[in-house]
């Protein structure tokens, strides 16, 4: 099957600003005479040619139990993805794709690597479905055997997933629609607008108006010759504005009030209408406003899930989620669960898709449930670390004469004791019976939920500092998610202790060696 | 330990080499003050004297510290000096095996063997077995891995 041939629309308009600078070269080179236009011409052209042929080159096809893209234009190439490695669709419908209502289908190979990935840039939305129905109703290997034990194993949690949903070993594969009697979509979560209004506390988007008059600066520089400004007028205007500061001064105040409107702005552009539901097996989150994005998420792949949290945010009580997928390329974006979002509704929404942590798991306001804290040495450690470096800065400072950033340091180092004793108030660890969990970090605190199957090994850490304050960094491999999750400054029992509780078969005998 | 010992020599060695270098240079330097453009040779030896009793010291440290162990079909490994660093790996999680041999390490007939998993934080290599060693080993935890394999992750 070929893509959409209204790529070709999209394409041309997408390759335009790649083009627009050695095509304007062309044209002010030849000063604008016929033969110039001719060239250019000759260069839209060619770029039409190039995108057509490159369409008409590009077919992918499901052959059996595996995606086949094939590349003919000068090589020729085919990439064989099997369908059970497939980890996550992801489809997203950028602003022009969803003008002429395609959509860009990623596959999640976990090979690792962006060049590993599938990629299906522009078929029609009901092609995505149709593919992501057919890539996704498959299960890893040993599963065809019947639909029950599809459901069984692959949906892992039993309940939201629906009844038993009967997909016919051999319809994937063969197209058609999307597979009819796959019912079992559960909404976890369709978010409220009124979220939205959190946005701006999350930070991601604060720097936005900055970034745009950056980049307008920029534009203005490398195309002022061609809009008849000259970097001499351009000077000219930086040194009129460094003579009258006011205007400089009230426009950075104009941008620092822009701040939190931009930045909610962006945050509800990216953000928009987004759902968390569950269909056979996946976990799919939707989001955007204009760039409208479907992550699937195996569920037999996630391997947990990690809260962050920065200072404003705990004191409004907002959380943010993530999976902690194996494979999964891109976690930071794809894993993403919710926005930002009230912390009560997202331990149930994370205790409901995923799994509880804790004892009491099931109720909604397990804070920091089973966690236990670290010993006071840690304390002292973090508070050193917080203020410390800043006193340095300072005493150097105070060598020198730098008066200025003697106060700025030991104003930072003031600061630095609230910091230490909140991160050490951070610091934590616990095991439920089945997934351990580890938190650490003040101005973004992150927890992490991770079941014991996916430790692939423990890694203790004890630097000489620690050794002669008897604390001890212990490190989950985990083989999903960041790698690794440390739970920072244990005691050095603790910390030895929690590794055999976890993994008791692996450490026991080895526990009086270390 | 004879290993840690000659890659310490080699370090240090470089160091004052590149010292060296950059004193004869230094002889040409204005801003400096004029005891030390005049005697351009205590960039090396100050080098050297900051260097050597870490060299010195670090190896046998080193050769106290690290051990390892394979038993119960899980790969314990220890390590550091300063720092210490304790691994624990089971074999079913272990994904590659490596044998390496630098050309240090081929002069004294050791090894080094890279466990890998697929966690950057699960990953730790053992070094300076001696070869015999450290093929064997590296045979039986790929032959251990292979039977063990559990697709956890």
């Amino acid at each position: 099957m070929r893509l959409s041939p209204k790529v070709l629309l999209i394409d041309p308009v997408r390759m335009l600003p790649s083009l627009l600078l050695p095509l304007g070269g062309v044209l002010v080179a030849g000063g604008f005479s016929a033969r110039s236009f001719l060239f250019a011409a000759m260069g839209v052209a060619g770029s039409i040619v190039f995108a057509v042929i490159r369409w008409a080159t590009f077919t992918y096809t499901i052959v059996g139990d595996r995606l086949e893209l094939t590349r003919a234009f000068v090589s020729r190439s085919v990439r064989t993805i099997p369908l059970e490695r497939i980890r996550g669709v992801d489809v997203s419908t950028p602003p022009l794709h969803r003008l002429f209502g395609l959509a860009v289908v990623k596959l999640d190979t976990g090979a690792g690597g962006d060049k590993q990935e599938g990629e299906l840039n522009g078929v029609t939305v009901e092609e995505a479905e149709r593919l992501r129905a057919i890539l996704l109703a498959r299960r890893p290997s040993p599963p065809r055997a019947t639909s029950e034990a599809y459901n069984g194993t692959a949906a892992g949690v039993p309940g939201p997933t629906g009844p038993a949903a009967g997909v016919p070993a051999g319809a994937a594969g063969i197209p058609g629609g999307v597979p009819a009697g796959v019912s079992g979509e559960h909404y976890f979560i369709r978010v409220p607008r009124s979220w939205l209004r959190y946005g701006p506390l999350s930070g991601a988007y604060l720097l936005t108006p900055f970034a745009l008059v950056a980049g307008a600066v920029g534009l203005l520089f490398q195309w002022g010759d061609e809009f008849g400004i000259s970097g001499k007028a351009a000077w000219a205007i930086g040194e009129w504005l460094w003579d009258h500061p006011q205007y400089l001064i009230a426009g950075v105040i104009v941008l620092v009030l822009a701040m939190p409107l931009a930045g909610g702005i962006m945050y509800a552009v990216f953000n928009w209408d987004f759902t968390l539901k569950a269909r056979d097996g996946y976990l799919v989150a939707e989001r955007g406003l204009i760039n409208r994005r479907a992550v699937s998420l195996e569920r037999s792949r996630i391997r947990g899930y990690e809260l962050a949290e920065s200072p404003p945010e705990r004191v409004a009580k907002l959380v943010r989620l993530w999976a902690v997928v194996t494979g999964l390329g891109d976690s930071e974006t794809r894993g993403q669960l919710l926005p930002v979002a009230p912390k009560a509704d997202a331990l149930a929404i994370a205790a409901d898709a995923i799994a509880p942590f804790g004892p009491n798991a099931g109720s909604t306001h397990t804070n920091a449930v089973g966690l236990r804290p670290h010993p006071p040495q840690a304390r002292r450690r973090r508070l050193f670390r917080a203020i410390f470096p800043w006193l340095l800065v300072a005493a150097v400072a105070a060598v020198l004469g730098w008066g200025v950033v003697v106060a700025v340091a030991l104003a930072l180092a003031l600061l630095g004791i609230p910091l230490g004793l909140d991160r050490y108030r951070s610091l934590g660890h616990g095991y439920d019976g089945a997934r351990f969990s580890v938190r650490s970090g003040s101005l973004r605190r992150t927890q992490a939920v991770v079941e014991r199957r996916a430790l692939v090994g423990w890694t203790f850490k004890q630097t000489w500092f620690q050794r002669s304050s008897g604390l001890l960094t212990v490190i989950a491999g985990v083989g999903a998610g960041s790698g690794g999750y440390s739970a920072l400054d244990t005691g050095e029992r603790q910390g030895v202790e929690f590794a055999a509780e976890v993994t008791p078969e692996w450490l026991t005998q080895f526990i009086t060696h270390p | 330990m004879t290993l840690w010992f000659l890659e310490g020599v080699m370090g240090l060695l470089f160091m004052v080499g590149g010292a060296a270098l950059l004193s004869l240079w230094v002889g040409s330097w204005s801003w400096l003050p004029d005891w030390l453009t005049a005697r351009p040779w205590l960039l090396p030896v100050a080098v050297a004297a900051v260097l050597l009793p870490p060299v010195i010291i670090e190896p046998p440290l080193r050769y106290a510290v690290h051990r390892w162990e394979l038993s119960g079909d899980i790969v314990y490994a220890r390590s550091g000096w300063l720092s210490r660093e304790w691994v624990f790996v089971p074999v079913g999680r272990i994904q590659t095996v490596d044998k390496t041999q630098g050309w240090f390490e081929r002069l004294l007939g050791l090894a080094t063997v890279e466990i890998r998993t697929a966690s950057y934080a699960g990953s730790s290599s053992i070094k300076g077995l001696d070869y015999e060693i450290a093929a064997r080993l590296a045979e039986d935890l790929s032959h251990r891995a292979q039977q063990l394999r559990d697709d956890a992750t």
